[in-house]
């Protein structure tokens, strides 16, 4: 089990390891939903929750059923389960508090099920040996750089209403470019601190 | 001149509409009119780009770099002089392909890039990666979001972080002693296939326990990027590009604030230490060495990356400063200028957005 602290790994997971800027899970709805900031901001808010919330039920199944019946095998069906499972949740949450945001979404709430980010989230929280506080720092902490790197392109999206991209270049193609450059300037953070 | 008005308008049928290169017609006027005020007047805006005046924005810019440029000839010597000319061929050719294609002419605005880009590189940088990172910056940076005006990164650092994460080995060889003769550099030609003395940037000093005076960083007799070291000068440009209001007061005062401020209460805590004693004496240090002054001066103040609107400025800068002093002590890089810029102008617009958002609020609460 890894001695890094919990906060680190929070830190970390926002900063020099974002699981969006560093690995690039969970670009589909990265790309397809951050067209307006506030669309933007719900959906990274739905991320956060639903990666927060599955980390640790994953983590409990993973330690306290898999491991002990020696299913380890089935980590994969098992984890998109419970993540399919959370998200029906969420998404009657989202439909009967904000409708609003519900239509916003669209597919791409249900589709949080499918979003590599979350698996990705808890296929880590197992590969580098997470013990239960980590993996709660884990999972907040890739959720909110998610939501921060989403909310973030969104911004700048938005600002480029104003520009005059060239056909070729429309769309999604500028956005994975501006994604690219993001990428970039979060390198500057390589080095504060370190998780594998 | 007249001789050059006849050579130009001998060639001009060429480039007109039928003419046989008339594809390449904003290149010729591009260098006509730096020659020659054009004959004719536009009759409407052809391609206005934002309110202000770009091109009185785009000379003052120039005017308040020139003691750094010359500074860097005099430090530097001729291979500079190269690198300039690298950057402004290299650059205008990726600008000049795009005007072509947009049938525009070509911006002003190019022209305070190929001078900012040499200056924020290591002096003895290969010229074919100057090259390499003005054209990458331009194009990434600049002509795919439409050119001057338009662009969301400013295109100089974005050519800087491309090449020092693309090349961080040859980036790191290239730093050179500055010449301590009393005629500077001005006829020689440091680089790295001659004797050069490869010289450790005063921040790469300080993380190995070692200080300089500050009183060299002052002046700018220490290794560092070509037009960073100098001080004084950077602050005289700074100084000119305030009066006229081309620089926000609010961008460079909330930048050098929070990295004050922020430095000073790592110092005085005890998260870092430095050999030299007390708190007033690092933080000054490490305000004047690096690229922080030529950042904040010259980089974080261009109007069309950074936030429109006043709150957003002290935002913005607080972000630049605090990010700057958080890369340079704890991270593994030992400058964080470019990358705190770069990640300024992505946080730029949020900012914008929250201020915009909460005025509209105030004003429909006031009914």
């Amino acid at each position: 089990m890894s001695e890094t602290s919990a906060w680190v790994i929070f830190i970390a997971a926002i900063f020099t390891n974002n699981i969006l800027l560093t690995n690039f899970l969970g670009m589909c709805s990265f790309i397809a939903c951050s067209g307006q900031i506030k669309t933007s901001l719900g959906l990274g808010t739905a991320v956060i929750f639903v990666m927060i919330m599955t980390t640790m039920i994953n983590y409990v199944v993973y330690h306290f059923v898999l491991v002990p019946l020696s299913l380890i095998h089935l980590q994969f069906i098992v984890f998109i389960a419970v993540i399919a499972a959370f998200v029906q949740l969420v998404e009657m949450f989202v439909e009967r508090f904000s409708p609003k945001l519900y239509f916003a979404l669209g597919i791409f709430l249900p589709l949080i099920t499918v979003n590599c980010a979350i698996l990705g989230a808890s296929l880590f929280m197992i590969i580098r040996n997470y013990s239960f506080i980590q993996s709660v720092g884990f999972g907040l902490g890739a959720g909110i750089g998610w939501a921060v790197a989403i909310v973030l392109l969104a911004g700048l999206r938005q600002k480029m209403t104003y520009s005059h991209v060239p056909k070729p270049f429309q769309g999604v193609a500028i956005a994975m470019i501006v994604t690219g450059v993001l990428a970039m300037a979060f390198m500057g953070f390589a080095g504060m601190v370190a998780i594998q | 001149m007249k001789w050059l008005l006849k050579v130009i308008d001998a060639v001009r049928p060429n480039f007109e509409e039928g003419g046989k290169l008339r594809l390449l017609n904003p290149v010729f006027e591009a260098l006509e009119h730096v020659f020659f005020a054009p004959g004719t007047t536009t009759l409407e805006a052809p391609h206005v780009r934002d309110p202000i005046d770009l091109k009185r924005f785009m000379s003052m810019a120039i005017i308040s770099v020139v003691p750094t440029v010359l500074a860097a000839f005099y430090f530097f010597g001729l291979r500079f002089v190269a690198m300039i000319i690298v950057s402004y061929a290299a650059g205008l050719t990726v600008e000049a392909l795009f005007a072509i294609v947009r049938k525009e002419g070509i911006n002003e605005g190019f022209f305070v890039t190929g001078i900012l880009f040499p200056l924020i590189l290591p002096p003895s940088m290969p010229l074919w990666m100057v090259a390499l990172g003005v054209a990458f910056g331009v194009f990434i940076g600049k002509e795919l979001f439409g050119g001057t005006g338009r662009n969301v990164f400013n295109p100089a650092l974005v050519g800087r972080c491309f090449l020092s994460l693309a090349y961080p080995k040859t980036m790191a060889k290239s730093w050179v002693e500055p010449s301590d003769y009393l005629a500077g550099a001005l006829t020689d030609w440091v680089g790295p296939s001659l004797d050069a003395v490869s010289g450790a940037t005063p921040l790469a000093l300080a993380k190995q326990g070692e200080m300089g005076a500050v009183s060299h960083l002052f002046l700018g007799s220490v290794p560092g990027s070509a037009g960073e070291t100098s001080a004084v000068l950077i602050l005289l440009g700074g100084v000119f590009l305030l009066f006229t209001r081309v620089a926000s007061w609010r961008t460079v005062v909330s930048i050098l604030g929070s990295f004050i401020v922020l430095t000073g209460a790592l110092v005085a805590g005890g998260a870092v230490s430095y050999p030299m004693a007390g708190v007033f004496g690092p933080v000054m240090w490490h305000v004047f060495a690096g690229g922080l002054l030529f950042g904040v001066f010259f980089m974080a103040t261009d109007p069309v990356t950074s936030p429109t609107t006043n709150a957003g400025k002290w935002l913005y800068g607080i972000v630049i400063g605090s990010t700057t002093v958080l890369i340079r002590n704890f991270t593994g890089y030992v400058e964080g200028v470019t990358f705190a810029i770069l990640l300024g102008n992505i946080v730029a617009p949020i900012f914008d957005e929250i201020v915009i958002g909460i005025r509209i609020r105030r004003l429909r609460s006031e009914g």
